[in-house]
């Protein structure tokens, strides 16, 4: 008997090591937020601080749609079209904003929620892989901004640009993120979020209407990049056919340095998307400071995403990605 | 009979992370025996077994046949050494031939001039070993897609033994198998021994275990309790020495000729699933435990599917007393059905997901604070910590993953989510598949008590003796198609259900 004690004990002992390991996993991020802002101060002479609300001036756009693609990664799906829904919802918020501002925002979350909608389609009705469709959608309708800019940016009206103050852009920000920050955490849709990651079929089998879900998500996910892409048009006023290029990486870099696991599943935390934004733009800003320059930056992100993905993956569910 | 000869295990250890599979293990195994290994779940018989053959790398000991030591870097590599195995799944790769699956990793005896291979002749002396096993219905030029699990199981017995290995291993292989199948393995089993080869039998089937084995040894925990001459214990003595106390109660249920009630909850008309099952009818009655039974592919586990509303394409009506019809998943826990797949890990528990969630999933809405919509976690805890008690998971604490748990612990997770929705209609596919008997009993106990709190409860099993014992009524499925029906009863044997199975 008390050999079977002494197996339990350490059992015990080891889930206690275990549970450990999961708290020091979530701490780290912000540690490591921290720790690059002394770093970044440091290494500018204190400018990372002073300059600390103009840097933040870049964080919003990607805070609000990281959150939409931290739903679909925590359900096991990924997004590469988000670039493409902010670029396409601007132009659509910059021409209707000629008529309403209100109806600009509207449009241009409509516009998003569209581009979720046919991500969706494809994904959960032709059972095509996340990444697969969301590829063909971003070149797709990064196809459409070029059309549509061919000739000239699209302007938006000079309205927009009046509207556009770090007050109104934190209240906006903020008020998204403790909306989704109540839904993920404390209703049913965050843990049917959680158990289709972490395992589907299960997840049907407990009642989740697992394709509604899905496909909701994207919808979704769009829709709240429409909404990003408000902000982004009172802070350019106008769209070039580069309009939210590269935003797909930066939000998945920015997800990854928040300790958000590649596959998804129930080791998502909300807070993986809003740290790991604010790390990114520390990051960028950071290195920007101290006079590298956009061609070398890109590789130091590519490399950095890669160690983090390397730390972070969870390799036991990789196979889930769906 | 020398020292040298048989197989010698010395000092066995393996780790997986944090886990310690084996711990110190050491016994003889001799030459020319059918050697059994049992244990519950988690005490190391398998990973002992796929150690010897090359499967998994060995941490340290040593393993020593014939007196020469064995260390396989692979199953070829253990082939060649004279060691091969069984394995419980399907051990056969799709899309090759029968031919090329049976010398899978020898081919260099069909091939000439270096990379040209004879495949005239490597049919041919597949085709010659079908014929001396007695499987000529099985063709070596096809592919082994073209049979079903029962004769790919056949293609793995010759693939394992037809080069006279001195070893080997059979893993949990009869539990998939029919009557039929088994006596196959049996007969091969005796021949094996008969020309000098060992046998080492892994079976959770104890009096199978007694009566084809010569010697047991029994391992709890990753450590070596002891070896037994078969013929020396009963039954009761072997679960004493797996468990480690004594087994106390029943194990099935006691009572015969109680009436059950005439009260239909749930009625089954002319369902049919497109190539799987068809027109399958049948009442289900309030405190009834109704049972099916049949080969594994004779389309009983479809039915359990079909009730719960998860069946793809199926057409024919499902029905509440109160006329409600079922057809999709949502709608079925809605009305108080619970359904636990067969497929454990893939349909009945979300892995990667706390016992917590994975009890409370379809319970949220009653878990809420007041009428919000917003969730009570405090709530969930100590609902999740509740009915996780009450089924005795073995556990920590409810955030613990349930992948960390055994087969049964993980059982017993799903039985208390849907103890914890208070469904009143159970549908249990295979409950006590791959559970040790300690589990299972709780599992039995727990369906006796449902059953005289008025729940009904519909059981699917390939076990003949858990339906026998559990059921009060038993329907036996055969080619998708209900196939003759029995009520509960002391006469009741196996052979009267294996009769109308095949």
């Amino acid at each position: 008997m008390t050999e079977a004690a002494a197996v339990e004990t350490s059992k015990e002992s080891q889930i206690r090591s275990a549970r450990r390991w999961k708290l020091i996993r979530a701490l780290l991020p912000i540690a490591g937020l921290i720790l690059m802002i002394i770093f970044f101060n440091y290494e500018t002479n204190g400018r990372l601080l002073k300059h600390l609300p103009l840097a933040m001036s870049q964080v919003y756009v990607i805070m609000i749609a990281s959150m939409g693609v931290f739903f679909i990664m925590t359900m096991g799906g990924l997004d590469f079209s988000q670039g493409s829904i902010l670029g396409l919802s601007c132009i659509v918020v910059c021409a209707v904003s000629k008529y309403s501002i209100p109806l600009a925002i509207l449009a241009g979350i409509a516009t998003g929620a569209a581009i979720g909608a046919v991500n969706g389609y494809f994904y959960v009705r032709r059972k095509i892989k996340s990444f697969i469709v969301t590829i063909c959608t971003m070149f797709l309708f990064r196809g459409l901004i070029k059309y549509l800019t061919t000739n000239s940016p699209v302007a938006g009206s000079p309205q927009l640009l009046m509207i556009d103050s770090t007050t109104f852009k934190v209240v906006c920000t903020a008020a998204v993120v403790a909306v989704g920050f109540v839904i993920f955490t404390f209703t049913k849709f965050g843990v049917y979020l959680k158990a289709i990651g972490a395992g589907e079929q299960a997840a049907k089998f407990a009642g989740i209407r697992t394709d509604r879900m899905k496909f909701m998500v994207y919808v979704l996910s769009g829709a709240i990049t429409g909404f990003a892409a408000f902000i982004s048009a009172i802070k350019i006023g106008s769209v070039t056919s580069s309009g939210g290029n590269m935003l797909e990486t930066q939000i998945l870099i920015a997800l990854v340095l928040g300790g958000m696991p590649i596959s998804g599943g129930a080791m998502a935390r909300f807070g993986n998307c809003v740290v790991g934004s604010l790390l990114y733009v520390v990051l960028l800003s950071g290195l920007t400071m101290m006079g590298f320059t956009p061609q070398l930056m890109q590789l130091i992100q590519g490399i950095v995403f890669l160690v983090f993905v390397a730390i972070f993956a969870d390799r036991d569910s990789l196979t889930v990605i769906k | 009979m020398s020292e040298e000869q048989g197989l010698q295990i010395r000092h066995l250890c393996k780790s997986f992370g944090i886990t310690k599979a084996l711990k110190d293990v050491s016994f003889d195994i001799a030459k020319g025996e059918v050697h059994a290994l049992i244990g519950e779940n988690g005490s190391g018989k398998s990973t002992l077994t796929n150690m010897l053959t090359g499967i998994y790398s060995i941490d340290s000991g040593t393993f020593t046949l014939d007196g020469k030591d064995v260390h396989p870097k692979n199953q070829v590599d253990a082939n060649n050494q004279g060691i091969s195995i069984i394995v419980q799944e399907l051990g056969t790769l799709s899309g090759l031939t029968v031919a090329e699956n049976i010398f899978l990793g020898h081919e260099e005896r069909f091939i000439h001039a270096g990379f040209i291979r004879d495949t005239k002749a490597m049919n041919a002396e597949a085709d010659r070993l079908l014929r001396l096993y007695g499987f000529e219905r099985i063709k070596a030029s096809n592919l082994v897609d073209d049979y079903n699990f029962e004769d790919r199981k056949l293609i793995e017995i010759v693939k394992a033994t037809y080069f006279h290995p001195r070893i080997v291993v059979i893993d949990e292989t009869t539990t998939a198998l029919s009557q039929e199948g088994r006596e196959e393995l049996y007969k091969h089993m005796a021949r094996i021994r008969r020309e000098g080869g060992t046998v080492i039998f892994i079976s959770h089937d104890l009096p199978e275990v007694l009566d084809k084995s010569d010697t047991i040894t029994i391992l709890r925990d990753g450590t070596y309790i002891d070896t037994v001459r078969s013929k020396d214990v009963n039954e009761e003595q072997l679960k004493k020495l797996m468990v480690g106390r004594e087994m106390t109660g029943s194990y099935y249920r006691s009572d015969y000729g109680e009436k059950v009630s005439d009260e239909v909850v749930l009625s089954v008309k002319h369902v049919s699933v497109p190539g799987i099952i068809h027109d399958v009818s049948f009442d289900l009655h309030r405190g009834e435990i109704l049972g099916f039974g049949g080969l594994s592919e004779s389309g009983m586990h479809e039915v359990g599917k079909a009730v719960f509303g998860a069946s793809f394409d199926r057409v024919g009506e499902v029905s509440l007393a109160d006329g409600t019809q079922i057809n999709d998943i949502p709608t079925a826990i809605a009305h108080s059905i619970a359904y636990t797949s067969k497929d454990r890990d893939n349909e009945s528990v979300v892995i990667n997901q706390s016992i917590r969630d994975n009890i409370a999933l379809p319970s949220l809405d009653r878990l809420g604070i007041g009428k919000t919509g917003l969730l009570n976690w405090r709530k969930i805890n100590d609902f999740a910590d509740k009915y996780a008690k009450e089924m005795s998971v073995k556990m920590v604490a409810v955030d613990q993953f349930v992948s960390e748990l055994s087969g049964g612990n993980k059982q017993k997770v799903v039985l208390a989510r849907w103890i914890g929705k208070g469904s009143d209609i159970v549908v249990l596919d295979s409950p006590t598949r791959g559970i040790d008997i300690k589990v299972k009993q709780d599992i039995y106990q727990l369906m006796d008590q449902m059953r005289k709190q008025g729940k009904s409860i519909i059981m699917i099993s390939e076990e003949l003796m858990e339906l026998i014992g559990m059921c009060d009524r038993i329907i036996i499925m055969k080619d998708g198609a209900l196939n003759g029906e029995v009520k509960r009863s002391r006469e009741l044997n196996e052979n009267n259900l294996i009769e109308m199975m095949v």
